[in-house]
């Protein structure tokens, strides 16, 4: 993962298969035939002369509906994507009783020009794919060779080329529902979409940098300082969430596992229902039981341990604490189950050799356990941890974020991560532009931690290792 | 029972006559489609009942069927918020969230008739709760949605003065439960010695300005009061019924009604707010008279947009506020309902009725206000201002009253 | 063969494992109390204590009132938990198909672009999931796949990136002998026909695994569920409906109904976890030693 030279070296590889490309375009078009020259344009028609009918078809097809999906659809919403519409809705009061009439819909027409660009180059590429058959076709029959039939390609896509037939709808999946919105959430961090720009009645333009100025503005109006206190609060939470969970889990392992402990699977059943059982439910009622009049503080008060309610949700050291507790009574179970496997994979005779050496138990613990389960659970715990730092059900179904503070702006809440604070945004405030940049900082968190992270793991580059 | 229905059918069926637009009814293209409303759980099948009594009632409207979900007034506005299109067609609300209704585009205007009605046939408060600048975007529902005190008259001995309600709580160990991060609770204090938070909003739901003295004297004293509280042994921060495990006196609204007589039992009673002394001097304590209103989406065909505002209407009439109040409590907002027999002896609602003599009808309110006041509450609550000296007072009630004035214009 | 250093260390071994048993003893009363709490109050009177919160541990009167109000006319429960029940079931299996098939071509196929790709989806990975929420949501509701249509809707979002999730399943996959493949090819067997005929069989564990880990997740299903079928009950999963029970003012009085319908969801995923407790874990090993 050199990203540095990864990077510089990738854009200038870019550069030159770019260049390439471009050439190759040129020279089959000046050495094919008429056939090939044809093909520039309608696509599929060489392959189709040459007998290749389901390619040919296949090509044709996309074309036909590429100049269709224009015209009657992508081509109307590409050109207002500059401005984002322009025809405002109004009100008719003439009648009897006032009619709405819509004007442009800022959102769809963001969404859908995003889209039809990505239709685009979806066709370019294709489109290249067909000059490059032409290409391949004419080199073919020159050699003498026959060239593939339709009832050969559909057998090489169970076999040489079985990975696209798994990989093609997983992608288009990916693309749809997860690339696509994303690109469009990104965009909305360059406009003005929030409560008072709404699609349909109102319009919203791109306003650029603003919404970011807005971010790191330290100010009362501004959500910088916010930004801040609720970033450091999500760093510490992600890392008690996984190392304190890690460690009480792997202790808990340990425990189970040692010889003489009796009833090992009852004991680890017991913690593993928790894993089972919704955390909507769980979670839910563990907030209610420490609620000012719930039953924990209920019942310290009444065996005089404490002589007022504990106010575990309302102070925010409190409810910091106690929702690291909670999440390690949610956790350790995960770890402990985890752990538990790879520590029956630890070979018995580095302890056997460790024993005769004369070293104790702790000794054996840093010197063996501990690096063999770093070694192993490195990426697991890298990706727990990034998801720690976009853990959303623990933070939202006990706390919702709360308490909130004059001293924070957005409505963020002392427990809030930056993603709760997203989804409050999003939700309740329906402020789209800033929940946008404070998403597209989440990503630059989660992504820097990870990448440094990826570094330092050992087991993370030798993929091939352990075959 | 049976007799009373059978006359509010005839009565409404008299009454979608008379008031069916005379003029245009038959120049209208009526239509067909599905009439989607939101209302609160407790009430949808009533409503779904009245609703299809009354589609019935006019051949013109038989294309119409209609779709009674239930949606909570608070969900009701973020989800119409949301996405306008796919919302109901008609939705009841709080009046607190119409300004942003308003400007979201989710409100159809009332015209002409309708807003005749609205204006005539409600109380004065109603009424103006559902106007933003000169326009009239709502159907009051209910003059309910205010709060008062309910409480255990087996531990409360004296309901009249907060120290003592307090004090009472304190030695039985039971809670005194007041939801104090809340935007509409707060104002009990600080209205009660004198402070104003009032928003003026225009016709496009915008806020235009706005009119809040907190940072004054007499707004110190309304926060040393909440501090206090906040601080007693025996204060609880809540305002649901149904969580409160161990209340002996909470401060809620009408629809909390049924579920405190269930958990007090015979011991249940209500009342006005208390009074409270700050310095020797003593207030009592105000608060909002709040109203639920009806609205209709805005609509795209004339057929649909008449048929939806006439059923809105129909739904808020009169008869069918009273009917509602006899199924589920809700206090009417119709003049007329008020005055009968059974809503002036109900206890709640005159417990609420004293108490709305000492608050202020509740206007239009920007959403961050709300906001706001829970942060302003949390801090209270987290005893930030515990010990503080009166100027450290004054400079938090200055910020707080500059990001309030903030939100407006 | 050490027979008798672990005599001699037998005595302190004795206290050592007191010690273990009263730990572990406690921590199974910590890990319990919510579930019996849980189970208690959903079984408490409504008809004489209500169904509001109450600050007691163990209810005063026992009955089935909650349950048969479940089950009764006046609440969706059952249709909440049948749409629930359908989505688990369709995400099981489609999400398992997705991703086995993601994984296998990943762990066995070496082609153009498979870096790309890997990188990709990771880096896509680290975009918050709810950043998009309203943008899939229009989405959907283009398709005619919303509030009445949510069910089909939220099968469908699940399913179409469940792909990037093939990490764990990979790393097991990968632990499987490139040789087996080699010989079968060898044999004339196509790439397909490898799959489906000498790995499948092997990989049981983290099928199991996948399937019972998507199986699980609709169940907790708030967020995007709610967003998804606002305002029509209908299509609500039981997440959606039964949190608003809790955090609704206008549902005074249900949260025994809420214990009562949340032991009923807790059920089933538990009895299926327990059963199939083996390969998860398994699974999970299996696959995290590399994934």
């Amino acid at each position: 993962m050199d990203e540095k030279k990864g990077l510089s070296s990738s854009i200038s590889r870019g550069f030159t298969r770019f260049g390439r490309n471009i050439a190759e375009i040129g020279t089959t078009f000046r050495d094919g035939d008429w056939t090939a020259k044809l093909s520039f344009v309608i696509m599929g028609f060489g392959q189709l002369v040459h007998r290749q009918i389901l390619r040919g078809v296949l090509f044709l097809a996309l074309e036909i509906l590429f100049i269709y999906y224009m015209v009657s659809f992508g081509a109307g919403y590409l050109v207002k994507l500059p401005t984002l519409g322009t025809v405002e809705s109004y009100v008719d009061k003439s009648g009897i009783v006032p009619i709405t009439v819509y004007g442009d819909n800022s959102f769809l027409i963001l969404l859908y020009g995003i889209l039809t660009i990505f239709v685009i180059i979806a066709f370019v590429y294709v489109w290249r794919m067909n000059v490059a058959q032409q290409m391949r076709i004419r080199k073919t029959l020159e050699e003498g060779k026959a060239l593939p039939t339709g009832r050969q390609d559909l057998k090489s896509l169970l076999d040489e080329r079985f990975h696209i037939t798994l990989l093609a709808l997983p992608n288009v999946g990916v693309f749809v529902f997860v690339i696509l919105p994303i690109i469009f959430m990104i965009c909305i961090a360059f406009t003005n979409y929030d409560a008072d720009h709404q699609s349909p009645t109102n319009l919203f333009w791109w306003v650029g940098l603003e919404n970011f100025k807005n971010l790191f503005s330290v100010g009362s109006s501004g959500f910088g300082s916010t930004f801040l206190t609720v970033l450091a609060w999500t760093l510490v939470w992600a890392f008690f969430a996984t190392f304190l969970n890690f460690f009480l889990g792997l202790g808990v392992a340990m425990m189970i596992n040692r010889k003489g402990i009796r009833l090992k699977k009852l004991w680890r059943t017991i913690l593993v229902m928790t894993i089972a059982v919704p955390q909507f439910v769980s979670l839910l009622y563990m907030y209610k039981m420490f609620a000012n009049d719930g039953l924990v503080n209920t019942y310290l008060l009444q065996w005089g341990i404490i002589k007022t309610y504990i106010p575990f949700w309302s102070n925010a050291m409190y409810s910091r604490i106690l929702i690291i507790l909670i999440n390690v009574w949610i956790g350790v179970p995960y770890m402990m189950l985890m752990t538990t496997g790879i520590l029956m994979n630890i070979p018995e005779d580095l302890y056997e050799s460790a024993r005769i050496d004369g070293a104790n138990g702790w000794q054996m613990f840093r010197k063996i356990t501990l690096p063999y389960m770093f070694f192993v659970l490195g990426p697991y715990l890298l990706t727990s941890f990034t998801g720690n730092l976009n853990n959303f059900n623990v933070i939202y179904l006990l706390t919702q974020g709360n308490p909130t503070s004059m001293n924070l702006s957005g409505g963020a809440g002392y427990t809030d991560l930056l993603i709760t604070w997203l989804y409050k945004l999003t939700v309740n405030d329906t402020n789209y532009r800033m929940a946008a940049v404070i998403g597209i900082m989440v990503f630059a968190v989660t992504a820097i931690i990870s990448l440094v992270v990826y570094r330092i793991l050992p087991s993370v580059r030798d993929e091939e290792g352990f075959q | 029972m049976k007799m009373k229905k059978v006359l509010a059918v005839a009565l409404a069926a008299g009454m979608v006559m008379s008031m069916a637009p005379v003029a245009s009814a038959d120049e209208i293209e009526y239509g067909e489609g599905t009439i989607t409303i939101w209302v609160a759980d407790e009430v949808t099948s009533f409503t779904q009942a009245k609703a299809e009594e009354f589609l019935a009632s006019n051949e013109n409207y038989s294309g119409y069927t209609v779709n009674v979900e239930s949606v909570g007034e608070g969900d009701a506005a973020s989800n119409m918020i949301t996405d306008v299109e796919a919302g109901a067609d008609i939705y009841g609300f709080a009046q607190d969230q119409m300004a942003r209704l308003v400007s979201a585009g989710a409100l159809m205007e009332l015209t002409g008739d309708y807003a005749t009605f609205v204006a005539e046939n409600n109380d004065s408060g109603a009424a103006s709760a559902a106007m933003s600048g000169e326009s009239t975007y709502a159907f009051p529902l209910t003059s309910d949605n205010g709060y008062f005190l309910y409480y255990d008259s087996s531990v409360i001995t004296d309901v009249s003065t907060l120290e003592q309600i307090l004090a009472d709580c304190e030695a039985a160990g039971k809670g005194f439960y007041m939801e104090i991060n809340s935007g509409w609770y707060q104002p009990a204090f600080f209205f009660a010695t004198g402070c104003t938070a009032t928003y003026e909003s225009d016709e496009t739901g915008a806020f235009i300005g706005s009119d809040i003295t907190y940072a004054t004297d007499e707004g110190i004293a309304a926060f040393k009061k909440i501090i206090e509280l906040a601080s007693s042994s025996a204060f609880y921060n809540g305002s649901s019924v149904g969580d409160a495990t161990n209340a002996a006196a909470i401060v809620s609204g009408t629809w909390d009604s049924s579920a405190a007589q269930e958990l007090f039992g015979e011991n249940y009673a209500c009342a006005k707010l208390p009074t409270f002394t700050v310095d020797d001097t003593e207030y009592q304590m105000s608060g909002f008279g709040g109203f639920k209103l009806m609205g209709v989406k805005p609509q795209t065909e004339v057929g649909k947009a008449v048929v939806c505002m006439e059923l809105a209407e129909y739904l808020t009439s009169a008869e069918v506020q009273l009917e509602r109040y006899n199924e589920v409590g809700w206090g009417p907002s119709n003049l007329e309902a008020q005055a009968d027999e059974a809503v002036q002896a109900d206890e709640a609602l005159s417990a609420l009725a004293e108490q709305l003599a000492f608050t202020i009808p509740q206007g239009q309110y920007p959403d961050d206000f709300w906001t706001l006041s829970t942060s302003f509450g949390d801090d209270i609550i987290a005893g930030t201002y515990n010990n503080s000296s009166d100027e450290d007072l004054l400079a938090a009630l200055t910020t707080f009253q500059e990001t309030l004035q903030s939100y407006a214009g | 063969m050490n027979e008798k250093k672990l005599r001699s260390q037998s005595g302190h071994n004795r206290t050592v494992n007191i010690v273990i048993y009263v730990i572990l003893i406690l921590m199974s009363i910590i890990w319990l109390f919510p579930f019996v709490g849980l189970v208690l109050q959903s079984f408490r009177s409504y008809a004489t204590e209500y169904g509001g919160m109450v600050a007691y541990f163990i209810p005063k009167e026992f009955s089935l009132d909650n349950y048969t109000w479940l089950f009764g006319s006046e609440s969706s429960f059952p249709k909440w938990y049948l749409n629930t029940l359908i989505i688990a079931i369709f995400v099981a299996i489609l999400n398992t198909i997705m991703i086995v098939g993601v994984a296998y071509a990943l762990s066995r196929s070496r082609f153009k672009g498979r870096e790309a790709m890997m990188q990709l989806w990771l880096i896509l990975g680290m975009f918050p999931g709810f950043l998009t929420m309203i943008c899939l949501y229009f989405l959907l509701k283009q398709f005619g796949l919303t509030q009445s249509g949510a069910i089909p809707g939220l099968i469908l979002v699940t399913v179409a990136s469940s792909g990037m999730g093939y990490y764990v399943c990979k790393g097991y996959f990968d632990t499987i002998p490139k040789a087996l493949d080699e010989a079968a090819r060898i044999d004339g067997a196509s790439s397909a026909r490898i799959m489906m005929t000498i790995i499948m069989p092997l990989t049981k564990p983290i099928i199991i695994y996948t399937a019972l880990t998507a199986f699980m997740a609709p169940w907790c299903d708030y967020v995007f569920a709610s967003y998804v079928a606002f305002g029509y009950s209908d299509s609500y999963n039981v997440a959606v409906a039964l949190t608003r029970w809790v955090w609704t003012n206008d549902y005074q009085g249900y949260y025994t109904r809420f214990c009562a319908g949340g032991v009923l969801v807790a059920i089933p995923v538990t009895i299926l976890f327990m059963c199939l407790q083996k390969y998860y874990v398994e699974g999970v090993t299996g696959g995290a030693v590399k994934g």
